[in-house]
């Protein structure tokens, strides 16, 4: 009998600290939404003009939150055309075809793995402005390199792209590959380019700057 | 008693009596290989019974030596000279009353093996095996046998040695891991001039008229100022010796490759004439099959060199050496663009060497140098597409004098001063450098087994802050078998004319080079075109002045004579280069295309070791081996990678990681083993002898292949290889030899990366003496 008292008084013990505890986290909060680590493949990013020419051609936006591309003018967070990158916030650069920015989108690139870039350096989002974008364009400027000898554009190792959404959400981007199927020796005869496959990381909970 | 004194005394007379009897004379003549009588040679007279010495002679100043009153017998005698093999004649004949001649006696000269000098290492003629600092001959017997042609051949064989091809397609050295433009090149003491980019092409220097050449490793601005930063390579070529002699030299090898020489020498009295002259042509060779260009377009080229020496007294001489290049290459960049390129060189050297009494010595010394290339491209019409051109000339006088208070101590000191222009495509001036400099140079030997070196010299310039330049040795005798040395060094390389005056816009890409000095006044003018979209580095950055690359160098070895036959050689070393000169991105194009401009920032060193055996035991044979490990790493980079700023990806499409501190590999185009290993074989019975020469090099990497600024062990390598050259020599009738040989024998090629090893080289060679 006494063992069983003694396990009734344990099973207590632990189910009301168990409780407790429990009771403490979840005040006043919903539970936090998993964190969705996602790849695209081949996102088509076609422009015309360019060597010398004006660039021109429409932008593919993509928004983060459903991990889709999209026609919308409003919803989107960040919109690819070439090696440009834009974000939904800010101002236009005054390219032709340029979409209005319509959110307060911004974006920073930092030095890390994946897997290190743990948090937002909220100081360092910037937005786009008319003297540049907030991912900077031309080699070495930002995500890539050219070899203009191969006429290869390549992705810079460690380069990580910081997002903030238009709606306060975060996301880190870790860009592949700029050629369709992402082949792992691209040739530029060969390769179609203006094709992004990327990986990504959404933070969905509203201002939570962890990963 | 009295009895036996008698009969001693009967008995000695009677000897004598019979002795002076029974008597002969010995004549001999001793001559030298030119048949000239050598005067004063020690000649020792033995029997041939016990080998017992009956007496000793000295020739007189006609080589003519007389022993009278010898008894008959059979003989022998030895004749010894300094500088000669000793020379033994047996079965001499004294027959009575007679005089045996012996009409000549021909000694050969000892071969200079055992006590080559160098005179590259302190600017006087030094003992190698003496000296406190790594330095190495490449005698002329080691080129004759390898049949190289060109400087770049032989130099490859020298461990720790590399030839780096140039994307302007000439060949520069790379020692101690320091780029070629870091080490110094000199013809019989004066520097070559004519680097473009930076490197010396040495494929430019025919080594058929080459004496020996001597490699000075470690800086040596404190003797030669700029440029010897790295070290020194003097090529001595012949000079003209005693009596009329000439040779006449044709090799003809795979690719439709010419090399032709002759070589005519006088000299008597007073007066010495050597001339020599060379044509060497190729069809060149082609790596890349698909293409319509070839690696080497066809070219010939010539060389003529004309020394005249001229003793007025046995204390005054004069030498005068003029020396001429030409080479005309077809230049092509693209079907449609089809051209030539020209280089004409031409160098004058006078010196007048004085000396006063036995511890005095001057020199002055008067040399000119003009270095022309000039390369032209036209359009498939006829039209003319570009024109370059790039002329560069230098002109030096110096003086220079040695004193010797004793054995123990000597000084040399010098006076001198540079004047250097250039005209060159696509410069904002004419550049002109004045340059006046002073040096002084102790070394003394406190003890026997002791020597130290101590010097220094002073450049000023009217373009770049003056440098001092001081430099340390010490050499310890531990016993007569081993031997510690140390140095340290100062060494400097001036900004060149292109770091300072370069205004170059590539017409098809669009990018512009600016010098230094350029950018002050190019940037305003490009910014007023509306070409500059963003400055990036604002010019008042610009206003002081771009600082000569230095180093200090360290060399720590030791000698080690296992015996004779077996001889070590180790040398440790570390270079620390500060202020090397890089380019950066200083403004952004509205072309989208970027200005660079140059600005002295990394710090690099190389350090590692260096190894060298020789072994010959016995006079047929040579083997040596020697090996180089070498570090050559970016400061700035290594902490980048300890910082944990690095990233890399397997490959393209995967994604990054971080990397390590050992994941830098080091600077491009460094191997980190190099080794060699001759072997030298003579069979003189055949008149023959024969080589097997291998040299390797381990991976090394041209370029950052995953884009993350650094070389490190995710990006492509060139593969490690090995090269093999065999060559065998047959002399006919002592003046002929007749030489076949396969360079590259296991035919290595690596067309993607490698320009200029053209594969399997099969070739003959004629020679003639007379």
């Amino acid at each position: 009998m006494k063992t069983m008292k003694t396990i009734q008084l344990v099973t207590l013990v632990t189910l009301f600290i168990g409780l407790a505890s429990c009771s403490n986290d979840d005040d006043n909060t919903t539970p936090l939404l998993e964190v969705e680590s996602q790849n695209v493949s081949n996102l088509y990013a076609p422009q015309e003009g360019g060597q010398g020419q004006p660039i021109s051609g429409q932008f593919t936006k993509f928004d983060f939150e459903t991990g889709q591309t999209t026609t919308s003018e409003t919803d989107w967070d960040i919109a690819f055309r070439g090696t440009s990158i834009i974000v939904n916030g800010g101002v236009s650069l005054g390219t032709t075809d340029e979409p209005e920015r319509t959110g307060n989108a911004a974006a920073y690139i930092t030095n890390g793995t994946m897997a290190s870039i743990t948090e937002v350096n909220t100081a360092s989002l910037v937005q786009d402005a008319a003297t540049g974008y907030a991912i900077p364009s031309g080699s070495g400027n930002g995500w890539y390199l050219y070899d203009s000898q191969a006429f290869l554009i390549t992705p810079i190792a460690g380069k990580i792209l910081v997002f903030k959404t238009r709606n306060g959400n975060y996301a880190k981007v870790e860009i592949l590959s700029y050629y369709k199927d992402a082949p792992s020796n691209p040739d530029t005869t060969v390769d179609e380019s203006r094709y992004f496959t990327f990986n990504y990381v959404y933070q969905p909970n509203e201002s939570v700057t962890a990963f | 008693m009295k009895k036996v004194i008698l009969i001693v005394a009967l008995t000695l007379i009677n000897i004598c009596l019979f002795a002076q009897e029974r008597t002969g004379n010995i004549k001999a003549a001793i001559l030298d290989s030119t048949n000239s009588s050598l005067g004063f040679s020690s000649v020792v007279l033995m029997s041939s019974i016990d080998d017992s010495i009956v007496k000793g002679k000295i020739t007189d100043e006609n080589g003519i030596i007389i022993f009278e009153n010898i008894p008959i017998g059979n003989y022998s005698l030895s004749i010894s000279y300094i500088g000669y093999e000793k020379e033994n004649i047996d079965n001499v004949i004294v027959k009575v009353g007679e005089t045996t001649t012996l009409d000549k006696i021909v000694m050969t000269e000892k071969p200079q093996t055992l006590d080559e000098v160098i005179v590259t290492a302190t600017r006087t003629v030094r003992q190698l095996s003496s000296l406190p600092l790594p330095a190495q001959i490449v005698p002329k017997k080691d080129i004759l046998r390898s049949n190289s042609i060109r400087l770049s051949d032989i130099l490859n064989e020298q461990t720790g040695l590399i030839t780096v091809p140039d994307f302007g397609g000439g060949e520069g050295i790379q020692l101690q891991g320091l780029d070629s433009q870091y080490t110094l090149i000199l013809v019989d003491g004066v520097p070559l001039v004519g680097r473009s980019a930076g490197t010396l092409d040495i494929s430019r220097i025919t080594v058929g008229n080459i004496k020996q050449i001597e490699i000075v490793k470690g800086a040596s601005s404190s003797l030669y100022g700029s440029e010897a930063l790295g070290g020194v390579i003097n090529i001595i070529t012949e000079t003209p010796k005693n009596g009329f002699k000439g040779n006449l030299n044709y090799r003809l090898g795979t690719f439709n490759t010419n090399d032709i020489s002759t070589d005519i020498n006088y000299k008597k009295n007073k007066i010495g004439i050597n001339t020599f002259l060379n044509k060497y042509s190729s069809n060149g060779y082609d790596l890349t099959e698909n293409d319509n260009l070839n690696t080497v377009e066809p070219f010939s080229n010539y060389t003529m060199n004309t020394k005249v020496t001229y003793d007025f007294s046995e204390y005054t001489a004069l030498f005068i050496s003029g020396r001429y290049y030409a080479q005309i290459q077809d230049y092509f960049t693209s079907e449609d663009l089809k051209g030539e390129s020209a280089i004409n060189e031409w160098n004058t050297h006078l010196k007048l060497s004085h000396k006063y009494n036995e511890k005095w010595n001057s020199y002055f010394e008067f040399y000119a140098t003009r270095y022309k290339a000039d390369e032209f491209l036209d359009n498939n019409d006829g039209t003319r597409f570009s024109d370059d051109f790039f002329n560069q000339f230098l002109i030096r006088p110096e003086i220079r004098t040695t004193f010797n208070p004793n054995k123990k101590n000597s000084f040399i000191g010098g006076i001198g001063f540079n004047h250097e222009t250039l005209d060159r495509t696509d410069f904002t001036t004419k550049p002109e450098f004045n340059s006046p400099y002073a040096y002084l140079q102790y070394d003394a030997n406190p003890t026997e087994n002791l020597n130290i070196i101590v010097g220094g010299r002073f450049d000023g310039h009217n373009k770049y802050k003056s440098q001092f330049s001081p430099k340390g040795a010490i050499r310890y005798n531990l016993s007569k078998k081993m031997a510690l040395k140390g140095s340290v060094g100062y060494g400097f390389k001036a900004p060149d004319f292109r770091q300072l005056y370069f205004d170059f816009t590539n017409a098809t890409v669009g990018y512009t080079i600016l010098g230094y000095n350029a950018v002050a006044t190019a940037i305003p003018q490009l910014e007023a075109q509306g070409q500059i979209a963003n400055l990036m580095v604002p010019i008042s950055d610009f206003k002081g002045e771009l600082n000569p690359e230095t180093s200090v160098s360290i060399n720590i070895g030791a000698d080690y004579k296992l015996s004779a036959a077996l001889k070590f050689n180790i040398n440790v070393f570390r270079n620390n280069i500060n202020g090397l000169i890089d380019t950066r991105i200083i403004a952004n194009k509205t072309n989208g295309q970027n200005i660079f401009s140059y600005y002295n920032v990394n710090e690099v060193y190389t350090q590692g070791l260096e190894f060298n055996t020789v072994w010959k035991p016995n006079s047929q044979f040579k083997i040596s081996g020697g090996y180089q490990l070498l570090f050559a790493k970016d400061k700035e980079a290594e902490s980048a990678f300890k910082n944990e700023e690095v990233f890399a990806r397997e490959n393209p499409s995967t994604p990054s990681f971080q990397l390590v501190k050992d994941d830098y590999f080091g600077l491009y185009n460094r191997s980190r083993h190099m080794a060699n290993i001759k072997v030298f074989y003579d069979i003189p019975k055949w008149d023959l002898d024969t080589n097997i020469r291998a040299t390797y090099r381990s991976k090394y990497g041209l370029l950052d292949s995953n884009g993350n600024g650094y070389l490190d062990t995710y990006d492509n390598f060139v593969d490690g290889y090995a090269i093999v050259d065999f060559a065998i020599n047959k002399t006919l009738y002592k003046n002929y030899q007749m030489s076949f040989g396969i360079d590259n024998l296991l035919d290595f090629t690596d067309s993607q990366n490698i320009s200029n090893i053209p594969g399997r080289i099969i070739y003959g060679k004629l020679n003639i003496q007379f």
